[in-house]
């Protein structure tokens, strides 16, 4: 059960390590078949307006320019969406946001291909453009879809359980506050990009860096009337993810040059101010919450109120609502809640999937609030959050029953034990001249998987090679979280054969089987699943087919060792190279599959919803930051991010910290650093220099206690937790600073003006 | 569109000769020319290290230079300073120690750590992180990099790449 | 795009070049950035003219070559242990690897308010060396910087080196930065001060100058003046600080607002005090 932090250091080696840390490993953008041709996009520059003119003859008779392609030469439905599909692949009449592509140039060269780009004159009458959520959904707001029954508002849900607004009439106290989180950007390293050809056989091959390969074949032929069983694709290891190459970014518009190439290859790469302009976003949000409880701290009722900024597109958006509103209550135990939302289309950039997906906005806003009821009542922070901490069998905000191993208690315990927090008072006393220092702890969690509606399923194929090895078709993409090496750890110890043994095709539509997308920390828990099913249908095969050779009538009692199935009776053994050569093909296959199970009886409320909620698996955790204040310039030190994690049975220590070092370095750059200066549908900071990561001078050593625990349901007892560590930077800097300087952030990033504003170093 | 010219440097140990336009950019000669796709191109414009490279033993940005800039010189990258069988210590410590998850970041990365130790055998972690603090991860958290980095210098003692 | 990309050998060949319109290119770190997705350009490598990277002590000043890195200079004893406030401004300049390829010169011809090399050059009363066909002339860095990346430069000629003279005797050099991470980030405010304290720890000579909140580095005479003949107190520093505030015209961009640079620019003094127990 959750409680003790794990020390032991039982870590699976990354089985791609040394081929990238030897410059060997090839991504998408590495594949640069030779005479291919280079495919371009023209982007709309205006966040919204009418495309009044297009001419396109003089990119057309630029030299090396093979084509240039308008919305005239989409054929199919020219719309491309996950869910929704309400994104044109080539705009005709309408641009919505600055990203928008109008024109597609392929080109024998790069340098034809900006000529041609540049030659492409594009008239346009501005629209008035809408660019907040909130807006959005006055009457009179410009509609970004005109004709749409429900004007600018895509998505709208509820999700409440007892009787919030009459419950918060009786607290004795009740406090509430606006707070709000920007836009963020992914800034995954490798860029976005792809190759594709339409072979002699009228296949439209395409090697991409994508987290759905299979959901793209549909994405792609649904927009451009193409047959998705005739479309293969391709994910090597991905440059980074983070959720923005879930959903098509490079493929309908590469698949509608290779279609005009004549079979050549074509290949598609985003520069970085593009991807600013035209890849998706984490969703600005807006979050208007009221908390009440009794005087002793127990919380009683929660509203609230969400606004998303959906961008011109659906992408996810309601999903990534839905998610966020699952979470609204935090890992808290209150019995009345009524959470609601609205996602609206706007002319910003487009928003999407991203680490947390909701989650992020969420629980900025319901820990803010759990720090205001501290102050109000004259609480310790911690403390608070451990009295009302979700415990086993006890219903969540959503009305879900937390799993048996909740423990969010142990989770807090854990980062309370830290240092970091035992000696905060002597750190803070010994701050040295101009520094101000403070500590905050929250509590966190995220939801595991897709929820209920659409299946979360992975079909995992294993193969017995004629060498006696085996080979995994592993079909969900590894974008650095480790799954590929996951799976030939699981595998290896299912199979009690050493990890050298075992091979792994990366996602190939022709090979692999659908196992969904790498997203919503699922991909090792799903795929991780049907592979163990497939692994224990191959260990019992080998033994039956060695019994054959070993004249053994017993199966069951044989060994499946290293290389080789043994007889213990007969000290006899088969080695598996023979199995190898004597098996047809067919017979060295294994195929199983596995579906996440669902809530079993929902709550009845989110009924908007018909995919995404609720959820029956989340991990829990804490997260402590300590932060120093320059009490002359503003700017805030991130010096220690201790992060504690529940997240089932670890399988490799060194992959849970990878994961919630990285999570909570998005996190802290989102806290501090990183601000798209979003104006008029315009993200001022829109390149590298002015859009700030944070670089290795910027963050602490960041810890990670991984607790004792256990998922039943998950393989090797594990659960997904690939996201959690993200949700901890954001409230507890924001703890942190109220802490250090009585600061109360209401929105990130928090600035140095905001600081130096709260320090009362700012004239009024 | 400007004449090719004929260069001649050292690249990965080995003399090389190239016909090329001059004004070519050294990250595309190498990923297209020489077929060398460790150095990637993260921004185009200096601002994340993904592209670099050692000239003259020097960590530099491949995205910011002229293929002519390399005349004379000597070039070094990921792929010339181990191999999956003979990885440098820098590399074998980052796999091993946990520094590489996409792994876009970690061909500068090693570059850029590998210089450190060849003339400062024993740095600490803040000497590290500066060292680092123009390759951007994503990722990793840098963590495990610099982790990784001190690892390396306790095993090799900074071989010279 | 670049096109052609020629490598001088000396000066005299590198005239005719700059003539038919190659641009002189040093590290490119700036250049190159620029010139992305432009009208193809030629280059005039800087690089293979040896003297152009010399750093050289010659009777006390410090001639610094135009086309000597930033690395080389934080590196060389003169300047490292010299001129401190410049060596910590070249510690935080870009990164590593820019600091690796970008030049003195290129920093300077670039011209942008927010240059890191600038504050503390603008407080040792550097001057710089331009050459061309005709001939060679000197001027005070601050007479050659006229506005955001506008210069006095003239078409044909160059940036040759920098000159520092000797600094005031036994002075204290002080640089700090703020940006808004610690590496590869553009100023919003930097601060570089040249104090020479007397015996009696009254300021005998102060240097203030101010980087990102004005058109060109601001060199705070009035800041100084109000610190000549006093001790460095909080109370003496917060009045030179209200004269910083008053010198400089900021702007408020993607990076910071004009006030949050005012504000800033002259808290950064405050940085000056000494320790706690002082007054």
């Amino acid at each position: 059960m959750a409680g003790n932090v794990m020390t032991t250091r039982e870590t699976v080696p990354r089985a791609d390590a040394l081929a990238k840390a030897t410059g060997r490993e090839r991504y998408s953008a590495d594949f640069t078949p030779p005479d291919c041709l280079w495919a371009g996009v023209r982007r709309a520059g205006t966040p919204h307006a009418l495309l009044t003119g297009l001419d396109v003859a003089a990119a057309r008779a630029t030299d090396g320019v093979a084509a240039v392609l308008t919305r005239a030469d989409v054929p199919g439905t020219n719309r491309q969406g996950i869910v929704h599909k309400d994104q044109p692949v080539l705009c005709g009449q309408r641009v919505r946001h600055r990203g928008d592509a109008i024109a597609l140039v392929v080109a024998e060269t790069r340098e034809a291909l900006a000529e041609g780009l540049s030659r492409i004159e594009a008239t346009f009458s501005p629209l008035p453009g809408v660019f907040d959520p909130a807006s959005a959904l006055l009457p009179d707001a410009p509609a970004v879809h005109p004709g749409r029954q429900d004007g600018n508002l895509l998505a709208y849900g509820l999700v409440e359980k007892g009787d919030a607004p009459a419950a918060l009439a009786g607290c004795d106290v009740v406090v509430e506050g606006e707070f709000s989180t920007p836009m963020q950007e992914h800034v995954f390293l490798e860029l976005p990009n792809g190759v594709a050809r339409l072979t002699p056989a009228g296949v439209l091959d395409m090697v991409v860096s994508t987290q759905a390969p299979f959901r793209d074949r549909f994405e792609i032929a649904h927009a451009l009337g193409l047959d998705p069983w005739r479309i293969r694709v391709r994910a090597p290891y991905l440059g980074g993810g983070f959720g923005g190459k879930d959903g098509a970014t490079v493929q309908c518009l590469l698949a509608l040059a290779a279609v005009n190439a004549g079979g050549r290859w074509v290949k598609m790469v985003w520069s970085r101010e593009e991807t600013f302009v035209a890849g998706y976003k984490r969703h600005a949000a807006s979050m208007k919450v009221r908390l009440g409880a009794a005087a002793d701290g127990r919380l009683c009722a929660l509203t609230c109120a969400m606004h998303f900024d959906a961008g011109p597109y659906a992408h996810l958006s309601g999903e990534i609502m839905a998610l966020g509103l699952e979470h609204a209550g935090g890992p808290y135990r209150i019995p009345h809640t009524r959470l609601e939302g609205w996602c609206a289309y706007t002319n910003n950039p487009v928003g999407g999937a991203f680490r947390g997906f909701g989650v992020v906005q969420a629980s900025f806003a319901v820990e803010r609030l759990m720090d205001a009821l501290a102050i109000r009542l004259g609480r310790d922070p911690a403390g608070l959050r451990r009295q009302n901490a979700l415990r086993p069998g006890e219903v969540n905000a959503a009305g879900v029953t937390a799993g048996p191993g909740t423990d969010v208690a142990a989770c807090l315990d854990a980062v309370l034990a830290h240092p970091a927090w035992t000696g905060r008072e002597a750190w803070k006393r010994s701050a040295p001249p101009f520094t101000r220092r403070g500590v905050g702890v929250t509590a966190i969690q995220n939801a595991m998987g897709y929820g209920r509606g659409l299946p979360d399923a992975a079909a995992a194929k294993l193969e017995l090679t004629k060498q006696g090895t085996f080979r995994i078709y592993n079909a969900v993409p590894d974008m650095g979280q480790g799954n590929a090496s996951a799976f030939v750890a699981m595998a290896a110890r299912a199979l009690s054969q050493p990890a050298a043994a075992f091979e792994l095709v990366q996602p190939d539509t022709r090979v692999c089987l659908p196992a969904g997308s790498s997203s919503a920390s699922r991909t090792t828990y799903t795929f991780g699943n049907a592979l163990l099913r497939a692994c224990r249908a191959m260990r019992e095969k080998l033994c039956a087919r060695a019994a054959l050779a070993l004249l053994c009538d017993d199966p069951a009692r044989l060994v499946l060792s290293a290389g080789v199935v043994t007889d213990p009776v007969s000290g006899k053994a088969v080695p598996l190279a023979m199995l190898g050569r004597m098996l047809p093909r067919d017979d060295r296959l294994c195929v199983d599959q596995f579906v996440m199970p669902v809530v079993e009886n929902p709550p009845d409320t989110g009924r908007q919803f018909k995919l995404g909620f609720p959820h029956r698996f989340y991990s829990h955790g804490a997260c402590l930051c300590a932060v120093e204040v320059d009490e002359l310039t503003g700017r805030v030190h991130l010096a220690q991010c201790v992060t504690s994690v529940a997240c089932g049975r670890v399988l490799s220590l060194q992959g849970v910290e990878q994961q919630v070092h990285g999570a909570a370095a998005q996190g802290a750059g989102l806290a501090l650093f990183e601000d798209p200066a979003l104006a008029g549908g315009r993200m001022a900071a829109g390149d590298l220099s002015t859009y700030l990561i944070p670089t290795a001078v910027d963050l602490p050593d960041f810890a990670c206690l991984a607790l004792d625990d256990d998922e039943p349901t998950g393989p090797m007892g594990l659960r997904g937790m690939g996201e959690i560590g993200i949700h901890g930077p954001g409230p507890a800097v924001a703890q942190a600073l109220y802490d250090a300087a009585g600061m109360w952030a209401v929105r990130l990033p928090v600035t140095p003006q905001d600081v130096l504003e709260a320090l009362g170093g700012m004239p009024s | 569109m400007s004449r090719p010219v004929e260069l001649h440097f050292t690249l990965n140990g080995a003399p090389v000769c190239i016909e090329t336009r001059p004004g070519r950019r050294v990250l595309d000669l190498l990923r297209e020319d020489f077929g060398l796709a460790a150095a990637k191109e993260g921004c185009g414009a200096g601002e994340c290290g993904a592209c670099t490279v050692l000239v003259d033993g020097e960590p530099k940005l491949s995205c910011l230079m002229l293929a002519a800039q390399l005349e004379g010189r000597t070039v070094a990258t990921a792929e010339g300073l181990g191999t999956a069988d003979a990885p440098h210590p820098v590399q074998a410590a980052f796999a091993a120690h946990g520094a590489v998850q996409c792994g876009y970041c970690t061909p500068g990365m090693t570059l850029v750590a590998a210089e450190l130790l060849s003339r400062n055998p024993d740095p600490d972690r803040e000497t590290v992180r500066q060292a680092v603090s123009g390759n951007l991860c994503r990722c990793t958290g840098y963590v495990k990099i610099v982790d990784a980095v001190l690892a390396a210098a306790k095993a090799g003692q900074g071989e010279k790449p | 795009m670049i096109g052609a990309v020629y490598r001088p050998a000396c000066l005299e060949e590198l005239w005719p070049l700059l003539d038919t319109g190659a641009a002189a290119m040093a590290g490119g770190t700036d250049l190159l950035v620029r010139r992305r997705g432009g009208e193809p350009c030629d280059v005039a490598l800087l690089s293979g003219i040896a003297s152009l990277g010399e750093i050289v002590g010659e009777n006390g000043w410090l001639r610094i070559g135009a086309a000597a890195t930033h690395a080389a200079m934080a590196r060389h004893p003169l300047i490292r242990d010299g001129l401190p406030g410049l060596a910590g401004a070249l510690g935080t300049l870009g990164s590593p690897l820019v600091r690796n390829m970008g030049t003195i010169g290129g920093n300077i011809v670039t011209a942008s308010p927010a240059a890191d090399t600038l504050p503390p050059l603008y407080a040792l009363d550097a001057r710089v060396e331009l050459v061309s066909a005709g001939g060679m002339r000197q001027l005070a860095l601050a007479d050659f910087l006229v506005g955001p990346g506008r210069t006095v430069l003239m078409p044909g000629e160059i940036v040759a080196a920098v000159l520092v003279p000797p600094p005031l005797a036994g002075a204290r050099h002080h640089f700090e930065k703020v940006g808004r991470r610690n590496a590869l980030a553009v100023a919003v405010a930097s601060l570089a001060a040249v104090i020479a304290t007397a015996a009696d720890g009254r300021v005998a000579e102060a240097r203030i100058a101010v980087g990102s909140v004005a058109p060109t580095v601001v060199r705070c005479t009035a800041a100084e003046a109000a610190l000549v003949g006093r001790r460095l107190t909080r109370q003496t520093l917060s009045e030179a600080a209200a004269c910083i505030r008053q010198a400089v015209s900021p702007i408020d961009d993607v990076r910071a607002t004009a006030a949050y640079r005012r504000q800033v620019a002259g808290n950064l003094l405050l940085r000056l005090c000494p320790g706690p127990d002082a007054v």
